[in-house]
């Protein structure tokens, strides 16, 4: 029995060396894939970054957050649309309250010397207004003057028609008009009792906007006594820019006596008033909105005439 | 030796492509803290309008253009007057271009184009 030489022994079968070489080397591999991955990040992060074209509002310095914020409250002050208002706030991607956010920025502004710049002062008001209907504070409030209240213009001065002067009194005079002093005689003062300014005989005594889904894009239109009970039968004229439309109240079944609606085409201008009896409304743009529920839909206004006396 | 450079250098090639699409593309640098005059033109359209909304409840010419100072424009008047044309020509918003219109006007620059965007004066 002879036992087998060294140069005749052979590696079990499951030795590497019985099997085929791959062509590449794994480890070789993610390493130069990690050290790639790496060189890349640093060209697209650090030495050639994509170049700043698309700057988006939050994206903005402190000052351009606060001009951008005073530019949504000027467009609010002229528009008056909160969702809108609301929705600009927002892509500044504010951290908490975009209102407070606006308190907070007129706090700031108010406190500087930009109070002082062309149109400073309308800018900062606007935000007070804004974030005051919506029930925040801010240390603007006590930080700017208060505005001045015009003084009354007083009623006499506003007569509609002209009145003329009553004829003159026949009086008569020394001749030469001189008194007997020497003296020229001083014309009497004409006072002249004013005409009272013709009043109409309905006012709006509400005028609102609102967001409702059910409601979508229309005027409501009440017309009531003095003391809110329903009057029918009242003819109210919508306007627009080339068309008219009259129809009555109280014909709308099941919305009282009182009502009246009249259908708003987005984007166009309306007003409404009672012909003859009395003054148009503010004009009036249907737009979208989102209601309570969170639905979009388009804005409808509610206008409420009553006796004006 | 050879097998592990080249694997070494396919790994590279691949990681660079990698790391650029990464880098510019799925997460590219964010600027933050960037002046007005960088705002992408969207927004500078929709901030002009809102100073030119702004012009037309206060009347304050002179306030519209220090707003508008700050988006870089060398030439508020003709700027406004450009934006408002644009705006006509792309049939933006009525709204938006009677603000505009307005401002435009406010800062001495009118058109005929700008006349049928008038608003109808109310009785």
């Amino acid at each position: 029995m002879t036992m087998p030489t060294e140069s005749t022994a052979r590696p079990p079968r499951s030795s590497r060396y019985y099997r085929p070489r791959r062509p590449i080397s794994w480890f070789a591999l993610i390493l130069g894939l990690i050290g790639g991955i790496a060189g890349g990040l640093y060209v697209a992060w650090v030495a050639a970054p994509v170049e700043e074209v698309d700057t988006a509002p939050w994206q903005l310095n402190s000052q351009g957050r606060a001009d951008y914020t005073v530019a949504v409250m000027l467009a609010y002050s002229q528009d008056s649309d909160l969702n809108k208002a609301v929705t600009r706030l927002l892509e500044l991607r504010i951290d908490g309250d975009p209102i407070q956010h606006v308190a907070d920025t007129a706090c700031n502004l108010a406190r500087t010397g930009y109070v002082a710049e062309p149109g400073g002062d309308t800018a900062i008001r606007a935000m007070m207004t804004f974030y005051q209907l919506q029930g925040r504070t801010g240390c603007a409030d006590q930080v700017m003057p208060a505005v001045p209240q015009a003084s009354p213009t007083p009623n006499l001065l506003i007569a509609a028609t002209p009145t003329l002067p009553p004829p003159p009194t026949k009086t008569n005079t020394p001749d030469g008009g001189t008194s007997t002093d020497g003296g020229v005689t001083p014309t009497p003062t004409v006072r002249v009792a004013p005409t009272v300014a013709p009043q109409q005989a309905f006012a709006i005594v509400r005028q609102e906007r609102f967001c409702d889904a059910d409601f979508p894009g229309i005027i409501e239109i009440y017309v009531q006594e003095t003391g809110g009970a329903p009057l029918a039968g009242q003819r109210v004229r919508a306007k627009w820019n080339d068309g008219e439309s009259v129809f009555v109240t109280g014909v709308k079944p099941g919305r009282g006596a009182d009502y009246a609606d009249f259908s708003m085409t987005p984007d166009i201008s309306y007003t409404v008033e009672m012909p003859g009896l009395s003054d148009p409304s503010d004009v009036m743009i249907s737009s979208g909105c989102f209601d309570a529920t969170g639905a979009q839909t388009q804005s409808s206004y509610r206008v409420v005439f009553r006796p004006a006396f | 030796m050879l097998r592990f450079l080249v694997s070494l250098l396919l790994g590279a090639i691949l990681g660079l492509v990698i790391g650029l699409y990464l880098g510019w593309v799925q997460f590219p640098v964010q600027f933050v803290n960037s002046p007005m005059s960088a705002l992408d033109p969207k927004y500078r359209d929709e901030y002009t309008v809102m100073i030119a909304q702004g012009f037309q409840a206060d009347a304050d010419a002179v306030g519209a253009i220090q707003r508008l100072r700050v988006l870089g424009v060398e030439n508020v008047p003709e700027y406004v007057f450009q934006e408002a044309e644009r705006y006509i020509t792309n049939s933006r918003s009525p709204l938006e271009i009677q603000a505009l219109i307005a401002l435009s006007e406010g800062l001495g620059r009118t058109s005929p184009l700008f006349d049928q965007y008038r608003p109808v004066g109310v009785p």
